[in-house]
């Protein structure tokens, strides 16, 4: 069966980027604030770069936080020793990351399941542990700090992006950068190999394919492009902390990604991240053990809608296909 | 030769380290080996037994004024032997709880019930924190297992010579029955060949119902042992159950003597890492893992396991 094509851009994508580069006009109104915009957009683009690995590889690596972190390090690093210039500290935290990742693939990527797992998280915790005793490099605990947010340099003219709805629509930029990027991917002969993977290793190997290969090359991208949006996040924060690259803010972007139906639809860790950050807000506002309701939501997802959200929305969609051509046939019937 | 001397009370340190280790994991493992289930919530049950063994030797059970005023009068030894009883009681009681939910989970991805344990251990972990607040406590001991002796010209410390005791006799116990009582063996064949076991009609949902309880109630021990030596804190809970899943990965998922193994292995070089680089001691052991299983696919002695698909 040839697959059907897939366009690079699709309209739902477009009216998706166009809805939320409207973001900053309203959502003071809402009672929330602009930051949200910019935090929702950043970890919106970290959890479809990390769900590269775990939706569409199938590969469980719980210890993504690390790349993250790498790439906000890296960038700050960059920034302050040796060319405060965007362009470049950006291409520092990708490759950083990058690297990094294919360094860890290459130990990782002939294992499975659990053993595969518990790699990540050790690799993980090698890494969050480095940065918090690292003091001379990283400030350990403290944080890198005096991060700055740079000005986008672009040949004709410098935009400043001081404010929050600059770096809003910057950061919307690189999400939109990354999404298309992923989406041409796992629709790329590349991505239907990813997806044999998840579907099952061996007989992927069996096919012919070098599995280890591809999982090597999986994670390395996931790891870049996370780290990117770390970059980003190092921006936003104008500093750099370890505790992103804790086990536990790495198992926070798998629930985000999870919750969102990140394992069916490529946009469900986008709506997983959404969920995430708007529970902590309005649930934050009303009681100071929020984390004890989402986690009780995020039990009852796992329990009763497993395939998230976006599973949910397809299994109605479904639904609603089968009523209306049962009602169709009916009317012919008739 | 002077220095194997001195190198002699840091081993002696990481083999009884490694008990409490293995101590640590027993649980975790339980539910690993029988069930196929990945128990993220082992640490927060962990810390669970360690705050209700807190309430109950410390005496701040919720009872009449004048059964407090008894239960307060009861000598210390008493009411440590209590809380190792009522304590792993309760935490088997949320653990089958738990076990409820999770068992909407079986037979699908085993990444969903790893995550539903993970969801849990947020949800106690916050409680926790709500009902006892972020401060630590001391879990008081009977004066008899306090202190220290001197052995060797060496001090060692008392406490930590019965956790080290008590945790050969938990792996002694669990071995037992796991293979040499009639239970055991119907846990074993539950996980081998669920069918069948319940073609021979044994209800295997209430079979798991156990198990869980039985391993979440390991957790609570361990948690009791080890309160003394790490503190009562909420943060605990994370501490316990990371070595745990890596003693699990290191050993080989399946494997009981690997679990021991592995644990007596971390011990050791955590141990020796403490006492030469003592800042950087907590990674040896994800160094340790990462070397192993860079070279053997399961671990150390693992079988054919769901959890590697």
């Amino acid at each position: 069966m040839v697959p059907r094509p897939v366009p690079l851009v699709t309209p739902g994508m477009l009216a998706l980027f166009a809805v939320l580069a409207t973001v900053p006009f309203w959502i003071a109104r809402v009672g929330l604030y602009p930051y949200l915009g910019v935090e929702i957009v950043i970890w919106a683009t970290y959890a479809l770069a990390y769900n590269l690995t775990l939706g569409r590889t199938g590969l469980p690596s719980f210890g993504h936080g690390a790349y993250f972190g790498i790439g906000a390090y890296a960038f700050g690093l960059a920034q302050l020793h040796l060319w405060p210039s965007l362009w470049f500290c950006l291409a520092a935290a990708l490759l950083a990351a990058t690297v990094a990742g294919a360094a860890v693939g290459l130990f990782i990527s002939h294992r499975r399941g659990i053993y595969y797992a518990f790699m990540t998280i050790a690799f993980g915790q090698v890494f969050w542990f480095v940065a918090v005793k690292s003091h001379a490099l990283t400030g350990g605990e403290d944080g890198l700090l005096k991060i700055r947010r740079l000005p986008v340099e672009l040949g004709f003219a410098t935009v400043p992006l001081d404010g929050n709805d600059a770096l809003y629509w910057f950061a919307l930029v690189a999400f939109a950068l990354v999404a298309v990027l992923l989406w041409r991917l796992v629709h790329s002969p590349f991505g239907r190999v990813l997806n044999a993977i998840r579907q099952n290793e061996l007989r992927a190997a069996f096919v012919g394919y070098h599995v280890w290969a591809y999982k090597l090359l999986a994670f390395a991208v996931s790891a870049g492009l996370s780290g990117l949006a770390g970059a980003l996040f190092a921006m936003a924060q104008t500093s750099a902390f370890p505790d992103v690259m804790s086990l536990h803010w790495s198992g926070i972007v798998v629930m985000m990604t999870l919750v969102g139906g990140g394992l069916v639809s490529f946009w469900g860790p986008v709506v997983g991240v959404v969920l995430f950050f708007v529970a902590r807000d309005v649930l934050g506002a009303v009681t100071a053990s929020w984390m004890l309701w989402f986690g009780l939501m995020f039990m009852a997802v796992v329990m009763f809608r497993p395939e998230g959200v976006a599973g949910a929305w397809q299994a109605w969609r479904a639904r609603r296909a089968a009523a209306s051509r049962a009602a169709l046939a009916s009317a012919a019937g008739d | 030769m002077d220095f194997l001397v001195a190198l002699l009370p840091h081993l002696v340190n990481g083999i009884s380290l490694g008990l409490l280790f293995a101590l640590v994991a027993l649980g975790f493992m339980l539910i690993v080996g029988v069930m196929e289930q990945i128990n993220l919530a082992h640490g927060s049950l962990f810390a669970l037994g360690a705050y209700l063994a807190f309430v109950v030797v410390s005496s701040r059970v919720p009872l009449p004024p004048d059964l407090l005023a008894a239960w307060r009068a009861v000598p210390i030894g008493w009411r440590y032997a209590a809380s190792l009883v009522l304590a792993p009681i309760g935490v088997a009681l949320v653990g089958m709880v738990l076990e409820l939910g999770l068992r909407r989970t079986y037979g699908k991805d085993p990444l969903y019930g790893l995550l539903f344990t993970f969801g849990a251990a947020l949800v106690i972990e916050e409680a926790i924190r709500i009902l006892f607040g972020t401060r630590d406590y001391v879990l008081p001991v009977p004066g008899t297992i306090g202190g220290g002796f001197i052995f060797l010209d060496l001090i060692y410390s008392t406490y930590r010579l019965y956790a080290a005791v008590f945790a050969c006799s938990m792996i002694a116990l669990l071995w037992l029955f796991v293979e040499r009582t009639p239970y055991g063996a119907i846990i074993k064949a539950g996980a081998h060949d669920s069918e069948i076991v319940r073609a021979l009609g044994i209800n295997l949902s209430r079979l798991r119902l156990l198990v869980f309880g039985f391993g979440a109630a390991l957790a609570g021990v361990a948690g009791i042992v080890m309160a003394p030596i790490w503190g009562i804190r909420p943060h605990m809970g994370v501490d316990a159950v990371v070595p745990a899943f890596l003693i699990i990965v290191l050993g080989g998922v399946g494997s009981f003597w690997g679990a021991v193994l592995a644990g007596l292995m971390v011990g050791l070089v955590v141990g020796l890492a403490g006492a030469y680089a003592s800042e950087w001691s907590l990674l040896s052991m994800y160094l340790l893992l990462i070397a192993v299983v860079t070279v053997r696919a399961r671990g150390l002695l693992g079988k054919k396991s769901i959890l590697e698909a």
